[in-house]
């Protein structure tokens, strides 16, 4: 293997899900790819990350709809990483003699890439997910992961015990090493979330990653299978605890709601650490003398001649007179026409509510979140329900 | 291959306390944009990817905010973007020698080059043009020169600056005149010429001094009957920022929602300019912003009406800010009052402040300032 610059560290970036929980946002692009914050992508956020953490070598593996993310991603000019050794590198499946495979699980794509590893004869392998909304440090937990020469160490959260069920929970001892992993466990014992960010050395990784393509048993999965097969040979593996904020945006209530906490704590960073984007370039938006805007988050390219309150509106959204815009999520290049209401829903790109029609209900009356897929027509008299699959 | 080469003329004005104010090149537009950025977009929506810069003085701002010219995609292996500083003529003799021409320099830069046709441009006009008709019109009348006017208006604060051509009913420009105070339309130049590398070589032998008002109106205006000089009119939005009042004049034009849609999207061509991915904008919840037009990044708690907001401004709550153009990272303190102000970047306007201009003679707060 020709060694092109040697990293300490290489990180792996895994984008190829669907995100089946999103639905109807996730039918015609992949999970990191899901506009948040009004102008910013999912995969924006672990992408700043290891820029903001001197990770320089990042690899994404895509699969599930990967046109809109490959151009997103480019050549990773928009968060500094592109450069002459490393930075990003876009890791689609691939054919090679003998084999033609699918990304089978999140352990079979590292496994599929040891190649593109090699290629920096890195010392350890950061793995990381596209679907969470956290600024975090990767640098210091690499730091812990080697002061307490671990095999692995997993970022974890803190949780309260009664969401403890919907995450892998792991249970520690009193110096944080891993004594145990659940998987969404029925009766959880601790509420110490996995954040699906783990460091491994990656000599060992890639020992486990092979014994794992040998088991048929196994679904070739970090959190199911590579993680237990660690745990099981009494390897060193720690929990690294991370305070700040972190919300996973894998279902359609929790991205509504992690869009929502910007307007409390806008915590995406100012000059020291923003959120690095491939923003759209529009000009500035317009707020007419008919417009009326509280509490809401409104970028580039936008016309505001309604009203819009506690909203997030991304680029390119026009809401024409009369309108009204309450507890919203609207995503880019929107239109909503003269005396529409949006109440309490996501409207994906380029949907059009037309004059006088409803989107929604209203949440204040006990309404539940309504969600409309890209280029969907709301007509008036027509109260669209969404589709439940 | 064809050549673009921007060129443009210092500040007149000085700011509140006399200091000089940043290139015209360098003057920021509705919100985001520099003037600059419309010129470049220009050129590369013409396919025009060799660009050169002339540069007068306070270009600090202007070459750090072009750089490579990544953002219009011109950092690239052929052409790109190409600066030509003044240099002092003979550095023995000290600073207060004669300046040496960037134009030479720029025109041996031609002549190495295989470029055809050279379009001078004047890159404190704001518009959204292809070049590329006016380059084949040109092409095929065989004039030397093509001379890209428009038919305006002249406002107030223009007339200084103004370039006015008489047009012969050939379409030929027989002259070239100052503004005089009639409110008739004319033939207002947009400080953009099309012509062949040698034409270009020819005209600007010798010539040590570099702004776009001397180019019109010595070097273009002495080869008239020497040289074929015919016009050709654009027809889309367009203004020349020359001083302070032209400045907040054509920026507040930008609050003209169909004025501002014919700018930055006529015809489908896009104005590039430099990104910082800054946040989307917060507005409080009682924020009352009319008729603005607000650059991300910002947070607005107070009042917002008729005014232009750039960058990374705050707005405190119970302040009131009329008529303005705060430039980026301008913070205006709890219940303090402006009316008709443009604050440079990073001004501070502090609690309970009150400051007002009038619309003829808006007031210019210079960069950092806290007041």
């Amino acid at each position: 293997m020709v060694i092109a610059e040697r990293k300490e560290c290489v990180a792996m970036l895994l984008a190829g899900g669907r995100g089946s929980r999103l639905k109807s946002l996730t039918e015609q692009i992949a999970k990191p790819a899901v506009t948040f914050g009004g102008k910013y992508k999912i995969i924006d956020f672990p992408l700043t990350n290891c820029v903001r953490s001197g990770i320089d070598t990042v690899g994404v593996m895509t699969q599930y709809q990967p046109l809109l993310l490959h151009d997103y991603i480019g050549k990773g000019q928009h968060w500094d990483l592109d450069l002459l050794h490393g930075g990003v590198s876009i890791l689609p499946p691939h054919s090679k003699p003998g084999s033609t495979a699918w990304y089978s699980g999140t352990a079979n794509a590292v496994y599929q890439n040891q190649n593109f590893i090699d290629t920096f004869a890195p010392e350890y392998v950061l793995i990381l997910a596209g679907d969470h909304v956290y600024k975090m440090d990767y640098g210091i937990m690499l730091e812990y992961h080697k002061s307490v020469n671990a095999d692995c160490t997993i970022a974890v959260i803190e949780v309260p015990i009664k969401d403890a069920h919907r995450f892998g929970i792991m249970n520690t001892d009193e110096n944080d090493v891993i004594t145990k992993f659940e998987e969404k466990p029925e009766e959880p014992k601790n509420n110490l979330a996995s954040m699906g960010i783990y460091i491994f050395n990656w000599r060992e990784l890639r020992e486990y990653l092979y014994e794992d393509e040998k088991n048929p048993e196994s679904t070739h999965d970090f959190g199911k299978d590579l993680i237990p097969a660690m745990l099981r040979d009494d390897k060193r593996m720690f929990a690294y605890r991370f305070n700040g904020y972190w919300k996973d945006v894998g279902t359609e209530e929790s991205l509504w709601q992690a869009n929502m906490d910007l307007l409390d704590d806008l915590h995406l960073g100012f000059e020291d650490w923003h959120i690095l984007s491939r923003t759209a370039g529009r000009p500035p938006h317009y707020i007419a003398p008919t417009g009326s805007i509280k509490n809401t988050l409104i970028t580039e390219g936008c016309e505001i001649y309604g009203s819009v309150e506690n909203s997030i509106l991304s680029v390119g959204v026009i809401v024409e007179e009369g309108a009204i815009v309450r507890d919203s999520v609207i995503m880019d290049n929107v239109r909503i026409c003269k005396s529409a209401v949006v109440d309490y829903s996501i409207l994906d790109e380029n949907t059009v509510v037309a004059e006088g029609a409803q989107a929604g209900e209203s949440r204040t009356d006990g309404g539940s979140l309504n969600v409309y897929p890209r280029h969907t027509i709301i007509e008036a008299n027509k109260f669209m329900r969404r589709k439940d699959k | 291959m064809n050549a673009g080469l921007c060129l443009s003329d210092p500040h007149p004005d000085r700011a509140g306390d006399g200091s000089p104010i940043r290139t015209l090149s360098a003057a920021h537009y509705a919100g985001r944009y520099r003037l600059v950025d419309f010129m470049l977009s220009n050129m590369v929506n013409s396919k025009i990817f060799s660009i050169g810069m002339i540069l007068n003085s306070h270009y600090q701002s202007l070459i750090g905010h072009i750089g490579m010219g990544k953002e219009w995609g011109l950092a690239r292996k052929s052409g790109g973007v190409t600066f030509f500083p003044p240099y002092h003529a003979d550095e023995r003799k000290g600073v207060n020698n004669e300046l040496d021409g960037p134009l030479q320099r720029a025109a041996e830069f031609l002549a190495e080059s295989n470029v055809e046709y050279v379009v001078v441009a004047d890159s404190s006009v704001v518009c959204n043009m292809d070049y590329r008709p006016a380059i084949d019109s040109h092409r095929k009348s065989g004039a030397d020169v093509t001379a890209i006017y428009a038919k305006k208006h002249i406002i107030s604060g223009e007339r200084e600056s103004a370039v006015v051509f008489d047009i012969s009913e050939g379409g030929r420009i027989t002259g070239v005149e100052r503004a005089s105070n009639s409110s008739e339309t004319v033939n207002l130049s947009l400080g953009s010429y099309i012509m062949s590398k040698k034409t270009f070589i020819t005209l600007t032998a010798g010539e040590k001094i570099c702004g776009m008002l001397r180019f019109s109106r010595v070097l273009l205006a002495d080869a008239l009957e020497r040289l074929t000089v015919l016009s050709y009119e654009f027809r889309g939005y367009s203004a020349h920022i020359s001083s302070v009042e032209t400045f907040f004049h054509y920026n507040m034009e930008m609050l003209d929602i169909e004025k501002q849609n014919t700018l930055f999207n006529f015809e489908g061509r896009r104005i590039s300019t430099n990104r910082r991915d800054s946040l989307p904008t917060k507005y409080g919840k009682n924020a009352q912003i009319q008729n603005s037009l607000v650059a991300d990044g910002c947070q607005i708690e107070g009042t917002l009406i008729n005014s232009i907001v750039c960058r990374n401004v705050r707005i405190g709550a119970g302040a009131v800010v009329k008529n303005c153009i705060l430039q980026d990272s301008t913070i205006v303190e709890k219940n303090a009052s402006l009316d008709c102000i443009i604050t440079d970047r990073q001004v501070v306007i502090s609690e309970n402040r009150g400051l007002m201009g009038y619309r003829t003679y808006p007031v210019y707060i210079e960069r950092a300032r806290v007041i």
